[in-house]
């Protein structure tokens, strides 16, 4: 008891200068360390340097999660590949492994069936819509807004369940492989999937009523970390973050991958730029997932679902397995995927943003370098650049409205 | 679309902003929907296509070796067994994550999932399954102390209804 | 002889003195409104979130004792004292301010006469012994010597001027009506419900009610997303226990309060009742005040958090105009009606 603790003079005036440091500019600051170990900062730091209530700097120190993906991915043949990147994003995985796959189909010279490009597009917009929820309930619990918190994860499990009616997995499907999809969709999956839509329709207008229009939430979110147009194409922000600073960019209209030439839907894009802004932003983009999953359904073409090269090689049992319950069969040959030395690179839109991936390919069984830039890793930089300004407690509504989801960052 | 947020507001909007919020709150804590499943007493049946607990079965086994050349996560392992010429695979549910390669892979059906999912373990060690013991029926524990199992229905109301089967 | 002595002691112990501050309103209606409210507010939350709340502590009614298992596992968890505390104070302040969320009990009259102290100021003294609780959350963020506390102390200031003021005013506006300071005596004048009367008094001092006691949306000096606890950071076991209770005590204070001024109080009487002990006159006053207190805790699944900064504009820029209005009115009230 007698020791360090006690001894020090508290009262003393040099306990205010050990406790606010100084910054370079000579501002009296007070330096606040949110994180890794805080109720709202997740798998990350953020430094905060406030003078009074007012943040002068926030630095996102990021890399709590890195798990050197890209290197694991080196030493790994191209379809273990697949389970890798899912984890980097365990909460959009099939748009995250899409752009791998797509990648390496390029590197093999594939071209998924249309129908398994139909099936690709119907998962990414489940997963979309399960993303946009998740990043819904963490915007609504950064304003202590249990409720929304709750009811998007509640809902978010709707997808869940769609998604695993689909591929058998509730997060990490596996389901995109080079050369097609992994399942047929299932007999009644429509008639599910139309429900699950209306019933979604429905909660979306009582999300209006107790959180968007709340004027408690409206207080927290107009104006409140504004990025213009041209500071964010600047910066390099992807995604919904970028749609709500008034940019019409989205991977899905730019790449022309998988169903989407075929289908109609709209890229909701607001000017404000603000956190009510990129909200409202990806209500809208739930709305158009859910029409372009409508779509899909009606349109969804007959014919295989794997790439006719590999399925050849299957006998002729399993090819009948595959015929009866959908559920496809793989030939010993996929798992040494050899493709030409050469480069590939693809881009893929996702919840969050636009992921890009390169592969480098030296002609071997295994990629000889894999970069993956994640949509997360660029919005990170939006940290700093919101938050110089603003009040603290703008930190947690600007956290929660830029949707940044750490381990996706980190890789 | 809530277009209207940015329009400055004035009392009246405002009072009928919050009387919306608070009739709403006020609604669902008048209704008897739920979400919850409660667990260790209800058990969701996953059904036919879940990528659960791997089950092996010996006499369908050709020992290619597919399987534990495919894994991921390098869960999957042939074994010797004393007494055989051939290998046998056998799994560490220590590593595995259930991607369903090897089911996938495999040519003669000896290995498919099933719905079980929710075992747990008290030693390390007991997750390996060498080629003895993984040719086993998987039994969810829950189900064996008595849990009811429900189904997973699709609502236009409440989402998702879970009726008892 | 030993009934005499017995019958002594039970009439001590029932007499107004005693039963006011120890039974009711005081400690133990306090105490059951502590567990019972705590338990109804995690159910309210979770029907509302569809969810099921705490439920598998006595099952059968829906988990009702469940706040009592978290006070048992509170008072056997390690209370630690962090070592650059100021540990008299850190340790001390959450007793004393607990203290003053009880002390206000022997004041606050419970039914017709049936008051501890009956005293000629018992509004004023009432509100500020609930005002002596802000100063204690700025020791204990002191005493705690961390940086979230102090954030957290500093946001405690800065509220504390802006609602003590609008509540004051906002009390003293009715107390003007009736001409009197005294709770009794407000009640009793009341042929007409406050909250008909003066709805902008009553309104003002609801809302800087669920200020004082920080409940949603203006628990912003415990902002979890931010400052993690405010002032409570540090804070753990019994100590936590109590610097959790005491917000809600406070609001149970301000509500018995509330009822009085803007409810009717006790009324009306059920004779039936009186004739068991005068204290169960006061039922309708319990019931009215457990109300409006489920529906304070009620809003915490309806609403997010204001800034710290927007909630001081609500306090100084509309809701101390309107409490100044609602004297105003009150005194209009006076001139029209010519007194109460």
């Amino acid at each position: 008891m007698t020791s360090q603790g006690s001894s020090e003079p508290r009262a003393s005036p040099y306990f205010w200068y050990r406790l606010m440091g100084r910054d370079e500019e000579g501002y009296d600051v007070y330096e606040l360390f949110i994180g890794p170990q805080h109720p709202a900062s997740g798998h990350m730091r953020i430094i905060v340097r406030l003078d009074g209530d007012i943040i002068v700097d926030a630095e996102p120190d990021i890399g709590y999660v890195h798990r050197t993906m890209e290197k694991l991915a080196e030493g790994r043949e191209y379809i273990k590949n697949i389970p890798l990147f899912e984890r980097a994003t365990i909460i959009d995985a099939a748009n995250i492994t899409w752009g791998y796959v797509r990648a390496v189909e390029q590197l093999l010279g594939l071209e998924a069936p249309p129908r398994a490009e139909y099936l690709r597009t119907l998962l990414a917009e489940i997963n979309r819509i399960a993303s946009h929820l998740y990043g819904f309930g963490i915007a609504g619990i950064m304003l202590n807004h249990s409720t929304m918190f709750m009811w998007a994860f509640g809902d978010r499990e709707v997808w869940v369940q769609l998604a695993e009616d689909l591929t058998g997995a509730r997060l990490t499907h596996s389901y995109i492989i080079p050369g097609g999809v992994r399942r047929n969709l299932p007999q009644d999956f429509r008639e599910k999937a139309l429900k699950a839509i209306r019933y979604m329709e429905k909660r979306l207008q009582d999300y209006e009523r107790i959180f968007v229009k709340n004027p408690v939430i409206i207080a927290r979110y107009v104006d409140v970390g504004v990025i213009k147009a041209d500071e964010a194409k600047r910066l390099g922000i992807v995604g919904p973050n970028l749609r709500a600073a008034g940019v019409r960019y989205d991977a899905r209209i730019a790449e022309k991958y998988g169903a989407y030439p075929e289908l109609e839907f709209e890229i909701p894009v607001r000017e404000e730029g603000d956190a009510m802004a990129r909200l409202l932003v990806r209500i809208e983009e739930i709305r158009q997932s859910m029409s372009i999953i409508k779509q899909i359904l009606d349109k969804i073409p007959d014919g295989p679902i794997f790439h006719e090269k590999y399925y050849r090689m299957l006998p002729p049992k399993l090819k009948e397995f595959v015929e009866s319950t959908g559920r496809l069969k793989l030939p010993g040959a996929f798992i040494r995927l050899k493709p030409e030395p050469g480069e590939a690179v693809a881009r893929v839109e996702m919840g969050h943003g636009e992921v890009f991936y390169h592969i480098v390919s030296d002609g071997s069984i295994k990629p000889y370098r894999v970069r993956v830039i994640t949509p997360a890793f660029r919005n990170v930089v939006l940290y700093r650049y919101l938050t110089r300004g603003a009040r603290f407690m703008d930190l947690p509504a600007i956290y929660g409205s830029i949707d940044y989801f750490p381990p996706e960052g980190d890789r | 679309m809530a277009e209207d947020v940015y329009k400055p507001g004035n009392l009246l909007t405002s009072l009928k902003r919050h009387a919306a919020a608070i009739a709403t709150g006020l609604r669902y804590l008048l209704s008897t929907k739920r979400m919850t499943v409660r667990y260790p007493e209800f058990l969701i049946d996953l059904g036919e296509g879940y990528r659960g607990m791997i089950r092996w079965r010996r006499e369908r086994c050709i020992s290619c070796g597919l399987c534990a050349q495919i894994c991921p996560a390098a869960a999957m392992k042939m074994y010797k067994l004393p007494g055989e010429k051939k290998m046998f695979p056998g799994i560490n549910y220590q590593r595995c994550i259930f991607c369903g390669f090897c089911v996938d892979v495999c040519p003669a059906f000896a290995l498919e999932h099933t719905p079980v999912h929710d075992l747990s373990y008290e030693e390390l060690d007991e997750m390996i399954y060498i080629p003895e013991r993984f040719d086993t029926e998987w039994v969810s524990p829950a189900l064996k102390e008595g849990a009811r199992p429900v189904k997973v229905v699709f609502d236009e109301e409440v989402g998702l209804r879970h009726e008892p089967k | 002889m030993t009934t005499g002595t017995i019958g002594r002691i039970v009439d001590f112990v029932l007499s107004p003195h005693i039963f006011a501050p120890l039974i009711y309103p005081g400690l133990l209606a306090a105490t059951l409104v502590l567990l019972t409210l705590i338990w109804a507010e995690r159910k309210m939350t979770a029907k509302v979130q569809l969810r099921y709340g705490p439920l598998y502590v006595l099952k059968p009614l829906g988990g009702a004792i469940q706040l009592i298992a978290d006070a048992i596992k509170f008072m056997f968890q390690e209370p630690i004292m962090p070592r650059n505390a100021d540990k008299w104070v850190f340790a001390l302040a959450p007793v004393a301010m607990m203290a003053f969320t009880i002390i206000p009990f022997a004041f606050i009259p419970a039914a017709p006469g049936f008051v501890g102290v009956d005293v000629e100021y018992s509004l004023p003294l009432v509100l500020s012994l609930s005002a002596l609780i802000p100063p204690l959350i700025l020791a204990t963020s002191w005493a705690a010597n961390n940086k979230f506390t102090l954030l957290g102390g500093v946001r405690e200031a800065f509220m504390m001027v802006a609602y003590e003021v609008s509540l004051f005013i906002a009390a003293f506006a009715v107390a003007s009506y009736y001409g009197t300071l005294s709770l009794s005596k407000i009640v009793e004048a009341q042929s007409v419900p406050g909250i008909i009367l003066n709805p902008i008094a009553a309104g003002v001092f609801f809302v800087t009610m669920l200020m004082t006691a920080s409940k949603l949306p203006y628990d912003i000096v415990e902002g979890e997303q931010e400052i993690v606890a405010g002032p409570f950071t540090e804070y753990s076991g019994i100590l936590y226990m109590l610097v959790m209770g005491a917000s809600y005590m406070e609001l149970y204070v301000l509500s018995l309060v509330f009822v009085e001024l803007f409810l009717g109080g006790w009324k009306p009487v059920i004779p039936a009742l009186a004739s068991i002990h005068p204290a169960f006159e006061g039922i309708s006053l319990f019931i009215k005040a457990y109300l409006v207190l489920l529906f304070a805790v009620f809003l915490r699944s309806v609403y997010a958090r204001y800034r710290l900064d927007q909630a001081l504009e609500i306090g100084w820029k509309k809701l101390f105009p309107l409490a100044l209005l609602s004297v105003i009115w009150s005194l209009a009230l006076l001139l029209v009606a010519g007194g109460a």
